[in-house]
This record gives structure tokens, C-alpha cells and sequence, in this order.
């Protein structure tokens, strides 16, 4: 027990810590983080099975990350505990020193007779003290008094306070880890959803995204309302930046979408030489539409693409969920025969118009080789929007937020609160004082021997 | 007067503030040292006046890409060389603070820079966008003062001005380091957690900013309770400095993450 005190008690040790961590902290922003087994063994082949294995792509999870962050943490501890003991005996129950000649060997010091006795010298050597806002403790012994004075005691135990302020952090994360739940609600227009790890639900009335009048998103708002055994609590605007709090759990603006799966299509049916159209439909995906002209009776749209690129072992994928290049799987029908089938552009109209094949595609369409004796032309989409919220619930926030003021009060007192203190031996002596006084700063020693001087020639040559 | 002319101005004043500090070690002909620093101070007012205006005309933080931030971080260097460089009666921190403001601004004023006021995206939209910013950036432009006092400490020949350097490169440390740590950390946290939900992503420029924060409590402990001093100490704070330049620069050219901002 005594031996894993003086290990976790030692600066050293400390000091090893913050190069690992910071080593390893280092490492995993040179490796992304939490990406698919796939992608790893893309980018590093033979080594991607050591890294997982190491828990490198997962860093800042590992057990290893985490068992150097609690070492960190005993380590923190330990340390302050070791030092805060002979700090709180100076600050706050100093051994007097009545030694004179000790007194005058700190940093500063004045020696010099005051024509008094005693208690009027030591009143006014108090006065001094006091007018400069320092606490005292006295002592009389005989013919001799000795006056301890300090002031900003607390600036002695900024780095303490800083230290349990990243303990406490750190035990905010732990929190928020262990107990903390994040969950995603995507929701359309008039849909409500149950709030995970809550007895309430939430209903999407509007989705809005407002646009720059020179373009760009200005903002994503989400209109919800909180729904509480069947009925309507509160009704409010979620913005990103501007979360909804209700019954502790956070609400956050994330992200959205459209549901392309149900997407609503126009298309025109042209007749392939003079591009005459023969008619305009509108359907969803999914639907059939009838034409009902000469070489046509209906069309269907099979599928629908937002960002139509070619994936892997040629499937149609969408690259994303953004309208960059939107595509629809149409098929168009004469009776039994089919006349069309294929992809076809809405931002490439002379692509797909059915017959030899796809050419962004490659992929044999099933119409005959002959020319074709329909255009299909993809016109316009449109999706319902939908709104992705963040439900969260933190437990740890709390915490967090204690630790940052401690840490941040912590810094404060320990830069800029160096405590002071200033010794006075009074010794009476053939009906005069000897006075001699020494004192210390541990920071800003100049303006700190301003002051002593000043008080002490107040004291010698008062108004 | 348009916000572009008064940063040129700027521009202009730190260049001749560089030649004339230039000059002054050179020449050694210590009193025009005084000279550019009058210079560098006046360029600091047509600077801060720019940055006023770009606020009023753009109606947001004046730091919201990567031109502006390197405006905005230059000219907190020359605030910190302001505060700095009288009384640490370090006659180099001048000229070569101000090569590095130079830098800066020439950098900022390159083509590869895009200058317009763009409008904010959602995220940047809020309040914290001025504290968590101007904050750590402020803190940087003091680590950038401990990076100098600490190069030249190792150049330095005479023990006197290697007190007089270490000395100046602790004092930027303690206001450089509480303020990176309320700007980069913790107002970043509040933030993030406004904005996103969760206070810490491990995005890299949070892992970064961690890292940098690391180094300096390296700093601070090897100083403070195992008496470290010169040498080694100016090797930590030049490390520090390094790695909060690579917090702010290399992370957005070199690491993917959340932050893409600037």
C-alpha cells in the first residue's frame, strides 16, 4: 500500500503519463476513427487486423486509452493529496516564527526601532497590515509579539483546485459514457415518434431549410411538439444551435433528408424523331401511370435515385442523399410488349432514351435493337423533406460543467492570486520596539515589494 | 475608408515595422527599435479598425474562415507584443514576432485565400462563436510570444539574457495557457453540446487541441515541481507552440473532422 502511494505519488510518473497520452492521443487522429472493417483493410492491407486487434481504430475507446487515463487519475490524486497537507499547515495554521534574524532573510525585509512601547507598536503594525487587507495571527510572548500576516491564501491551492476540476471532469465523462443515451429521430412532416428512454413523444409539424437570398443554408428549423398522454404539451422551434430541453433530454437539430424511396415523378412520353409529346404523367415510385397513346398504354417507375453513380459489381447506388444527379428506373409498356426500359437523367435528358442500352450504365436494357419508338424524359422529383433529430440525455453534462469552472477558477488563483505573507517580530527594548519583519510572494515579487515597502514605511513614519 | 485598404494599411505598417526592427538589430541602433514598434502599434489601429468594420458590413464574427482567422490571429500577436514588449526588455522579440505577423497576413493576403464575407452556415450561428474563437486565438498569439522568447533562448549567448527570456516565456505561458484553455476547451465544449449534443466528439481538432493542452501542463509540471529551466523548458513551450499551430493550421489541410470551418 505504502509503495503504490510513493508510485502514484511521484511528479515522474505524472510527467510519463502526459508524453503517453499525449503520444497516443496523437496516434489516433493519424488513424480514423471507427470506421468499417472494409475501409481499414483498403487503406492498410496486411496491418489492419493488427490495428483492430490493437484497438487503434477505436482509440479513444480502448481499454488501454482508458486504463492511462485512470492511472492519470489516481496519479492526480495521489499527488495532490501528498502536497495539499503542508500547504494547508502554511495557509491556514502557520508555526509561528519569532526568530528576528530569520524573519529579515526573506525576500523582503525592513528592520528598524519605533520610538512605543509595545502595544502601540503592534497596534499600529497591525493598522498597516490590515489597511492592506492582510488576515492576522498574533502571539505575545513577554516582552515580544509576533505577527503573521498572508493574504489570497487561496492562490496556494489553485493547482489543486484545477486538479479536482479535471477529476471531476473525467468523472463526468465516465457519467456520460456509462449513462448517457443519443439517439436519432427522423421525422416527416406530421409524424411522431416515440422518445427513446422517455414517457413522452415528439411530433415533427414543419420542417423548414431557409436560403441565403445569394444562396447557401441560412438555417434547418424544426416546428415540434412535445405529446404527453395523448395531448399537446409545448410547441416550439428547433434550430441547430438552439436545442429543446424537455423532461432532460435535449433535442438537437442534426441533420435531414428526403424520402426518395416514395419520391413523386414527372415524365414526359415523347415520340422519339420529332420529340412531340405525346403526354405528361406524375406518379410515385412504385406506380403505374397510362399513357394511352399510339405506341404507348402506361408507364412505371421502378425506382428513383437522388445521386445516381455505378457501385460495385455494376448496382445502381446513390452516392448521396442530395438531388446531384437524379435518376429514375423507368419502364414504359405497349400493351404486353415493352417499348422502354432504363435509366433515364433528369440533368442528361439525351441519355436512356431506351433501345441499345445505357450508356452511363452499360447495362443491356431489354428493349429490341430497332430504333425505339418512345422517349421517356424525367422532368421533375420531388420527396417529402424529413428533419433527423439528436435525442440526448446526459447525466454527465453536469459534471462537466463543474470541472471546466474549477479547472478555469483553479487557473486563475493559481496565476493570478499569488498569496502573500509578511512576518513581524516585535521586541520591546529599553522603552523602544525593535521591528523586524520579512516577507514573500510567490509571483509578481516586484509589485509585492512595492507594497511591503510601502506599509512598513507607513509604519515608521506615519501621517 | 473600406475595410481592404485599411488592412493593407496594416499590411504595409508591419512590413515597415519589420524593416525598421530589422534595421535596429542590425545596425544595432537600439532607438529605432521604438520607432517600429510605434509603427507596429499604429498598423495594430488601421488592423483593429478593419476588423470592426468587416463585422459591422459582414454582421458576424469577424473569424469565420480562414482568411479572417489568420487576420484576426495576427493581430492578436501584435496586442501580445504590445502588452509584452516593453517590459520584458527583450530586444528581438520585436522583429521576429512581427516576422511571424508578417507571415500571417501575407498568408491571409494571398489568392490561395478566398476573402469574401460569406454568409454563416447554421452551425457557426451562435454567440459562442465570438468567445470560443477570439479566446483561443488570443491564447495562441501568447504561446506564439513564449515560441519566440524560447527559440531565441536557445540562440542566446549571455546568461543574462537567458534569465530575462525564460522569465518572458513563463509570464506567456500563464496567459497564453488559462486562456487556450477557457477559448479552445472549455468554451469549445459548451458549444458542442449546444450545437451538436455531445460536449466531445474526439474530432482531431479536439484531440489536437487536447494534445496542445498536454503539452503545456508538460510545460508547466517539469517547470514548477522538478524545477526545470532553460533549455529543456524552451524545448516543451517551442513544442507547445508547434502543436497549437497545428491545432489551428495543419488539422483542417491534413486531418478530416467536424470542424471545417477554419
Amino acid at each position: 500500500m505504502r509503495s503504490a502511494w510513493k508510485f502514484f505519488s511521484s511528479v515522474k510518473l505524472a510527467i510519463v503519463l502526459i508524453i503517453l497520452l499525449t503520444v497516443a492521443s496523437t496516434v489516433g487522429t493519424l488513424i480514423p476513427q471507427g470506421r468499417s472493417a472494409a475501409e481499414y483493410a483498403a487503406r492498410y492491407g496486411s496491418l489492419a487486423g493488427l490495428f483492430t486487434a490493437l484497438q487503434l481504430t477505436r482509440l479513444y475507446q480502448s481499454v488501454w486509452y482508458l486504463a492511462l487515463l485512470l492511472f492519470f487519475a489516481v496519479n492526480t490524486i495521489v499527488c495532490t493529496l501528498a502536497r495539499l497537507g503542508p500547504k494547508w499547515r502554511r495557509a491556514f495554521r502557520p508555526a509561528p516564527e519569532t526568530d528576528a534574524k530569520s524573519v529579515t532573510s526573506m525576500r523582503a525585509s525592513a528592520r528598524f526601532r519605533l520610538p512605543l512601547t509595545i502595544a502601540p507598536a503592534r497596534d499600529r503594525v497591525a493598522g498597516a497590515l490590515k489597511a492592506r487587507h492582510y488576515l492576522l495571527d498574533q502571539s505575545a510572548h513577554d516582552e515580544k509579539v509576533v505577527i503573521q500576516a498572508r493574504k489570497r491564501r487561496l492562490g496556494w491551492f489553485g493547482s489543486d483546485i484545477v486538479h479536482l476540476g479535471l477529476l471531476v471532469i473525467l468523472a463526468g465523462g465516465i457519467t456520460s459514457g456509462l449513462a448517457g443515451r443519443h439517439a436519432e429521430l427522423a421525422l416527416a412532416d406530421g409524424q411522431t415518434a416515440d422518445v427513446p428512454h422517455a414517457a413522452f413523444q415528439l411530433r415533427l409539424d414543419k420542417f423548414d431549410t431557409e436560403y441565403y437570398p445569394q444562396g447557401g443554408v441560412k438555417d434547418w428549423k424544426s416546428t415540434v411538439t412535445v405529446v404527453e398522454g395523448g395531448s399537446a404539451v409545448l410547441t416550439r422551434i428547433i434550430e441547430v444551435n438552439q436545442p429543446l430541453t424537455y423532461r432532460g433530454i435535449s433535442f438537437y437539430q442534426q441533420s435531414y433528408g428526403w424520402d426518395w424511396s416514395r419520391a413523386q415523378i414527372v415524365l414526359e412520353i415523347r415520340k422519339p424523331g420529332d420529340m412531340t409529346t405525346f403526354k405528361t404523367v406524375t406518379l410515385k415510385v412504385g406506380e403505374r401511370a397510362a399513357v394511352d397513346a399510339p405506341d404507348v398504354t402506361h408507364v412505371v417507375v421502378l425506382r428513383f435515385v437522388p445521386d445516381f453513380v455505378i457501385g460495385e459489381g455494376n448496382q445502381v447506388q446513390s452516392r448521396s442523399d442530395e438531388p446531384n444527379n437524379p435518376a429514375a428506373q423507368v419502364e414504359a409498356w405497349k400493351g404486353e410488349e415493352r417499348v422502354f426500359s432504363g435509366w433515364i437523367f433528369a440533368k442528361f435528358p439525351d441519355f436512356g432514351h431506351g433501345g441499345e442500352g445505357d450508356p452511363m450504365t452499360g447495362a443491356k436494357t431489354a428493349a429490341k435493337a430497332d430504333a425505339p419508338r418512345v422517349a421517356v424524359v424525367l422532368k421533375d422529383y420531388s420527396a417529402a423533406p424529413y428533419s433527423v433529430l439528436e435525442a440526448a440525455k446526459d447525466p454527465g453534462v453536469n459534471l462537466i460543467w463543474l470541472g471546466c469552472l474549477l479547472v478555469s477558477g483553479g487557473f486563475f488563483l493559481a496565476f493570478y492570486w499569488p498569496p502573500r505573507e509578511i512576518r513581524v517580530v516585535l521586541e520591546a527594548s529599553q522603552g523602544r520596539v525593535e521591528l523586524a519583519a520579512g516577507g514573500q510572494a510567490s509571483k509578481s515579487r516586484e509589485a509585492f515589494r512595492t507594497e511591503f515597502d510601502g506599509i512598513f514605511e507607513s509604519i515608521r513614519r506615519p501621517e | 475608408m473600406t475595410e481592404s485598404t485599411l488592412f493593407t494599411i496594416a499590411f504595409v505598417l508591419y512590413v515597415l515595422s519589420l524593416v525598421v526592427y530589422s534595421s535596429a538589430l542590425f545596425a544595432r541602433r537600439e532607438r529605432w527599435a521604438g520607432g517600429a514598434f510605434v509603427l507596429a502599434v499604429i498598423g495594430f489601429l488601421s488592423h483593429t479598425a478593419a476588423l470592426i468594420l468587416r463585422t459591422a458590413s459582414s454582421g458576424h464574427a469577424p473569424f469565420t474562415n480562414m482568411y479572417e482567422s489568420l487576420s484576426f490571429l495576427s493581430w492578436a500577436i501584435v496586442l501580445a507584443l504590445i502588452i509584452f514588449g516593453r517590459s520584458s526588455r527583450v530586444a528581438r522579440l520585436g522583429p521576429y514576432l512581427m516576422l511571424i505577423v508578417v507571415g500571417l497576413v501575407a498568408l491571409a493576403s494571398s489568392p490561395l485565400m478566398p476573402k469574401g464575407a460569406t454568409p454563416l452556415v447554421p452551425a457557426l450561428q451562435s454567440y459562442w462563436l465570438w468567445l470560443h474563437v477570439s479566446v483561443t486565438l488570443l491564447g495562441e498569439a501568447f504561446f506564439a510570444v513564449a515560441f519566440v522568447a524560447s527559440l531565441l533562448y536557445v540562440a542566446a549567448d549571455s546568461e543574462e539574457k537567458k534569465a530575462r527570456l525564460d522569465a518572458l516565456a513563463y509570464r506567456a505561458v500563464a496567459v497564453g495557457f488559462p486562456l487556450f484553455t477557457l477559448g479552445g476547451l472549455v468554451f469549445g465544449m459548451v458549444w458542442a453540446y449546444k450545437a451538436w449534443g455531445t460536449y466531445w466528439s474526439w474530432d482531431p481538432k479536439e484531440v489536437w487541441s487536447f494534445i496542445t493542452w498536454l503539452v503545456f501542463a508538460l510545460y508547466l509540471h517539469t517547470r514548477i515541481v522538478m524545477g526545470w529551466k532553460g533549455k529543456r523548458s524552451a524545448i516543451i513551450a517551442i513544442a507547445g507552440f508547434l502543436a497549437a499551430l497545428f491545432t489551428y493550421f495543419g488539422v483542417n489541410y491534413l486531418l478530416a473532422g467536424l470542424h471545417s470551418y477554419a
